[in-house]
This record gives C-alpha cells, sequence and structure tokens, in this order.
C-alpha cells in the first residue's frame, strides 16, 4: 500500500504521509495514512476547530437547551444552522442560538460580568427552558474567564435551572474531534447520574453518537419504538438534557458515530458496566444485522426480523430500480469522519458504485483502518486534505460523483463535478431502509442531472448544441440499459413522501407490558 | 500454515475487516478483549456449543459471536465439513492474524495511549 505524494504538495514532504493507494494483496500492516494531528503549516485544512466540534457537532442538537457561546459573535455565527439536526420541539436549538458578543474591552477588563448578564437575558427571554451549555471559546479561556463559577452563581439565583460547561475552546485539538472527545468526557464528569429516570420497558438503551440530520434519529427511534425498547437517551440528536443526565440507567448502549461519541460509552461501560454495541445504520444489510445484535442482546430477535422483512419487501425494489443505473459510477467519499467507513463497502454492495477514494477531515487512524478495510483495492485514501490535493485527485481519478461538505463541495462544482451533502445531506433522511432509498435517489439526481451536464459546457469555446431539444435524467439514464431492465415490472423509482418525518411523530405504537420482577425466594 | 488452511483464513478474515466494527475499538487492550471474546464465542457456537456469557460485556461478545458465526456457515459452507477440531484450529489461526492486524501488527499509533 504505497504512500501517495500529490504534486501540489510536494513543497510540504510530511504531507506524503497522510495518503495512501490500497495496492493489491497488502494489509493494514503495510501503510496507514498518519491521522488526528495538527495540521501542517503550509496546508490550508478544511478541517473545525476543538469548539465548534464540541458546540455545533454534539452539544448543540439537544433540543430543551439554551446554546450560548462565550465569546466574540463570529464563533456563534459560524457555527450556527450549518448542520439540519432537527428536532420534535419545532427546531428550538436551529432556531436561535446565543452568544456573548464578547469585545475588545472585555478581553482587557474581563468578561465575566458580561456572561453572567447574558445567562440571565437568556432565561428570562425563554422563561420555558431550563437548561443550558455554555462553551468556552479561544478569546475566554485565554483570559482566564472562569464560566463554572459563574454557572454555578446562577445555578443558586435560579434553582430551577441546570447549566452544563464544556471547556473546549478552538485550540484545544488539532481539529473538532479534539472538541467531540472534551465535551463527552465533561458531560459524563458532570451530568450523567444526576437524574433517575422512570424505566418503562425491560429493554432500555442510549442511542449514542446519533445527530438526527433531517430526521435520522426519529427514522431508528422508529424502529426502536416498533421493538418495544426504551430508549432512555439520545447523545445527542433530538436529545432532551435531562434523558442525557440519565444515560447511567440504560442496558446497553448501541453505537453509531464512534468516531464523535466512542468516548462516553467507553467510559459508561468503565464506570457503570452498560456494554457498547457498534452498529451500521446505514444501507439494508448493515441495519438489518444491526436490528438482529439489539433484538439478540435483549432476547426479542422476532421483533426485529418482523421489521427487516416488511421494510426490505417495501424498499429493497426501489433502491434495485436505483443500482441498476448507478452501476459503476465512480464516487469520491470524502466525509467528515464517521461516514467513511460507515458507506465505503455498503454503497459498492448495495448501489453497485465503485469508491475510488475515501477521506477524512478529522477522523483519526482507526478510522482509516475502517474505512481502508472496507473499500476497494485501487482507492485512494487521503487525511485531512488540502482545496489543492482534492483537486488534484479529481483530475486523477474523474469520480462521477462526490460526497463531501459543502465547502469542497462548491469546489468539486467548480470542477465540473456534482456533489452530495455527506454531512447535512440533501434530501435525508438517510437512515433506515426508506432513508437508504432516499440517498440512492439523490445520488441518481445529481449524477443524471441533465442542469449539470449542460453546466459543463464552457460557451466560450464548446459547441452549444441546439437540436437535442429536451432531456430527463430518465432518458439519459435508460438509455444504454437492456430493455428488460427499463421494463422491469417489480423495479421502481422512489415513491415516498416529500418529507417522511411528521408521519413518523404522529405514529402509535403497540404497548409491550413489563415483565413483572421475579418474586423474593422466602428465606 | 498450509495454503488450503491460509486460504479459509482469509476469506474468514476478510468478513470481519468488511463488515463487522467490533475489532476496531481504539485501544490495544481493548482490541485484544474484543477479539478473544467475540472470536472465542463464535468457536464455541460453530462447534455447536453454548457459551456462558456472565457480565453484560460477554453477553454483547455473544450478540457479535452469533452473527458471525451464522454468516460464516451461511457464506461458506465448507465451514460446516469440518470437525470441531478444525473448526477450533481454524478460528485460532484466525484470532492470531486478527490479532496482527489490527493490534500487534497495526500502524496505529493511537492504539497504546492511555486514556480513552
Amino acid at each position: 500500500m504505497p504512500y501517495h505524494e500529490f504534486e501540489a504538495s510536494k513543497c510540504i514532504p510530511e504531507r506524503k504521509q497522510h495518503a495512501v493507494i490500497k495496492g493489491p494483496g497488502e494489509d493494514l500492516s503495510h501503510a496507514l495514512p498518519k491521522g488526528y494531528l495538527n495540521t501542517i503549516p503550509g496546508s490550508i485544512s478544511e478541517r473545525g476547530c476543538a469548539y465548534c466540534g464540541a458546540k455545533h457537532v454534539i452539544g448543540t442538537p439537544m433540543k430543551d437547551v439554551i446554546h450560548i457561546s462565550h465569546g466574540p459573535v463570529g464563533c456563534t455565527y459560524d457555527t450556527w444552522q450549518t448542520k439540519r439536526y432537527i428536532s420534535d420541539n419545532n427546531n428550538f436549538q436551529l432556531k436561535y442560538t446565543f452568544a456573548t458578543d464578547v469585545k475588545e474591552k472585555h478581553i482587557v477588563f474581563g468578561a465575566e460580568p458580561l456572561l453572567k448578564k447574558n445567562i440571565h437575558e437568556a432565561f428570562d427571554a425563554f422563561p420555558e427552558i431550563k437548561r443550558m451549555t455554555i462553551y468556552q471559546t479561544c478569546a475566554t479561556a485565554l483570559i482566564g474567564d472562569d464560566i463554572d463559577a459563574i454557572a454555578q452563581e446562577v445555578m443558586e439565583e435560579r434553582p430551577d435551572v441546570d447549566i452544563f460547561v464544556c471547556n473546549s475552546p478552538g485550540f484545544a485539538g488539532p481539529s473538532q474531534s479534539g472538541g467531540h472527545h472534551k465535551i463527552n468526557i465533561a458531560w459524563i464528569n458532570q451530568k450523567v447520574g444526576t437524574v433517575e429516570p422512570e424505566i418503562t420497558s425491560d429493554y432500555v438503551i442510549n442511542y449514542v453518537g446519533e445527530y438526527n440530520i433531517q430526521g435520522d434519529q426519529e427514522v431508528m427511534l422508529d424502529f426502536f419504538n416498533r421493538m418495544g425498547i426504551q430508549v432512555l437517551s439520545t447523545f445527542t440528536g433530538n436529545g432532551s438534557y435531562d434523558g442525557l443526565r440519565a444515560m447511567h440507567r440504560a442496558h446497553l448502549n448501541v453505537l453509531e458515530c464512534a468516531r464523535s461519541a466512542e468516548y462516553i460509552c467507553d467510559e459508561l461501560r468503565a464506570r457503570y458496566g452498560i456494554p457498547r454495541l457498534d452498529i451500521d445504520g446505514f444501507g439494508f444489510e448493515p441495519l438489518s444485522g444491526s436490528l438482529r445484535k439489539i433484538g439478540l442482546f435483549f432476547g426479542i430477535e422476532d421483533r426485529a426480523e418482523a421489521i427487516i422483512a416488511e421494510e426490505t419487501a417495501k424498499w429493497k425494489p426501489q433502491l434495485d430500480w436505483y443500482k441498476e443505473r448507478l452501476k459503476g459510477k465512480r464516487v469520491c467519499l470524502w466525509p467528515g469522519g464517521s461516514k467513511l467507513w460507515h458507506w465505503a463497502h455498503v454503497i459498492e454492495e448495495e448501489m453497485g458504485l465503485k469508491v475510488v477514494s475515501v477521506y477524512t477531515k478529522f477522523g483519526h487512524q482507526g478510522d482509516m483502518e475502517k474505512g481502508i478495510s472496507r473499500c476497494s483495492e485501487g482507492a485512494l485514501a487521503i487525511d485531512d486534505p488540502n482545496e489543492l490535493e482534492g483537486l488534484e485527485a479529481i483530475e486523477m481519478l474523474k469520480p462521477d460523483v462526490i460526497f463531501t461538505g459543502k465547502r469542497p463541495g462548491e469546489v468539486a462544482k467548480k470542477a465540473g463535478v456534482p456533489y452530495l451533502n455527506a454531512h447535512g445531506y440533501h434530501n435525508g433522511p438517510y437512515k433506515g431502509y426508506e432513508g437508504w432509498v432516499r440517498f440512492a435517489r439523490d445520488i441518481y439526481n445529481a449524477i443524471y442531472s441533465p442542469m449539470h451536464q449542460l453546466s459543463n459546457l464552457d460557451i466560450s469555446k464548446d459547441e452549444i448544441p441546439t437540436d437535442n431539444g429536451f432531456l430527463t435524467r430518465k432518458m439519459l439514464s435508460d438509455a444504454t440499459l437492456p430493455p428488460e431492465v427499463v421494463n422491469d415490472p417489480i423495479l421502481k423509482q422512489y415513491d415516498g413522501k416529500l418529507d417522511p418525518i411528521p408521519d413518523l411523530r404522529a405514529k402509535t405504537y403497540p404497548v409491550f407490558p413489563k415483565k413483572e420482577p421475579a418474586p423474593v425466594a422466602a428465606e | 500454515m498450509e495454503d488450503l488452511t491460509k486460504d479459509r483464513v482469509e476469506q474468514l478474515l476478510n468478513y470481519i475487516m468488511k463488515k463487522c466494527l467490533w475489532q476496531f475499538n481504539s485501544r490495544a487492550w481493548d482490541r485484544r478483549k474484543q477479539n478473544a471474546g467475540i472470536l472465542g464465542q463464535t468457536a464455541q457456537l460453530l462447534c455447536g456449543e453454548t457459551p456462558v456469557h456472565e457480565t453484560a460485556n460477554d453477553k454483547c461478545y455473544w450478540v457479535d459471536a452469533v452473527l458471525l458465526a451464522r454468516e460464516y456457515r451461511a457464506r461458506f459452507p465448507w465451514i460446516n465439513e469440518l470437525s470441531h477440531d478444525e473448526i477450533k484450529a481454524l478460528i485460532k489461526a484466525l484470532h492470531e492474524r486478527l490479532d496482527f492486524l489490527t493490534i500487534d501488527g497495526s500502524l496505529n499509533e493511537e492504539l497504546t495511549v492511555q486514556h480513552y
């Protein structure tokens, strides 16, 4: 597995240790990109900071909370509404963002009084919200503001509120991943075990590392509800603050994004003896295996099998419609962290795509181990790429589509390649069986967009066809397909709703009575 | 190791590396426990034994072992023809190879970090 040196980064020789090509017959012991290291000076990284990783990725998806940044307003502005982690309480955490608006004078004279004033103002403005998280930023960390002390003062003055302090300023790690770590540990240290929940089921889980992007959590919650499983907390998408204080009472931690949230699972295992079960919620086969595992753990596998059979029968013909049209299309799988391994193998197996490259902005070497193991030979794996390397890889690999974030996505579009938003999604949710079909639909729409094909013509030199007339995606995708596929009576395009989440929120579920505790034997 | 065994170990290993996540916990000590816990119970299940799980963690290993044993039987029918001794020898060789790839021969520099 040779290390790969980009032409654009020859002047930064350290970068050669951050990219490898998966060669035939080679394995992880031959080469592995470096990871989770400080970005090399001269390389313009696409990473976020540790404050952003703590607040924007993990803290803010909590739904019933005032999330306030103690720092310049820019820190908050740049981390507001850039991800679509919706919630079932009218998206309070997305609609409102709070900052103490620290200025130069506060840097000189201190910003603690400003913080206290802001906390009171926020609670006064939203009297129905009694929970708050406060995030340290670089500026207030450097002047030594004692956020914990202020939070304690406010909690004494307002006994009905509870405040969590996250001390993860932007410089506290090489990337947003440093912030994931800090908030995981801070939450278990400060808050877990401070609320006793009502247990309503014999089967109780924490669903960890799930951020409810466009409703992903609610899709999975539907499956868990159908199985009679009580989800005590979700860390953290659509999760409630007090639910997350009660994590210590779960029987099992079901872990989705190990990159951002394995720390709290590992600590819950060490401190409370709650085991950690890693799952894959994306793709028919991985999701089915995940539901089976959870079912097996609780002795209710039959409930999982019923869901798998029903959902597969309903959605597989639609997935296969897209698979026929996506076969062999080349993909650069360039997400932030965990999706490089959640998706690498299953988009090849279930959608027929060919992954020609994986990259991670903030992943660790463990993520690369997973991703490289799952992608096929010949794939180029890159850690923390800079923009020039991304462009060079596009030129070299000639992908049909790129799955990445908004910023590199726009760069890809300028290079003539369509992209899908791997973080906030285009038209999610992408989890669950229906979600996986929605993802395939979005990929199909991106690759076969007539508009995209037209946009690649250069009016300064290309001849613009004027006799083509009307084009649709289907005219493009079906042109080379055999008639038996085009006319297959079973396969069909996605026929779900524009937004499937409202129906899920309105659903009712069967009641699975809790077993009576075994009688205690008389002495 | 003879060629046939080597080939079979690689088939079983490839399945784990492509489809599973449990072998990639973030620290070496954790990976060693995961590999031993899950592959140990997988060998028992493939030999028709009933693993005993005394702790919640053991039960979690058992869950992954059940799924793995099922997939091995379905995807690699030759495994159903092996004697119990042959299965145990095969899983032992698989265990050594998995430990090498994920722990002893791993280039992951975070495996020995003291904390999570």
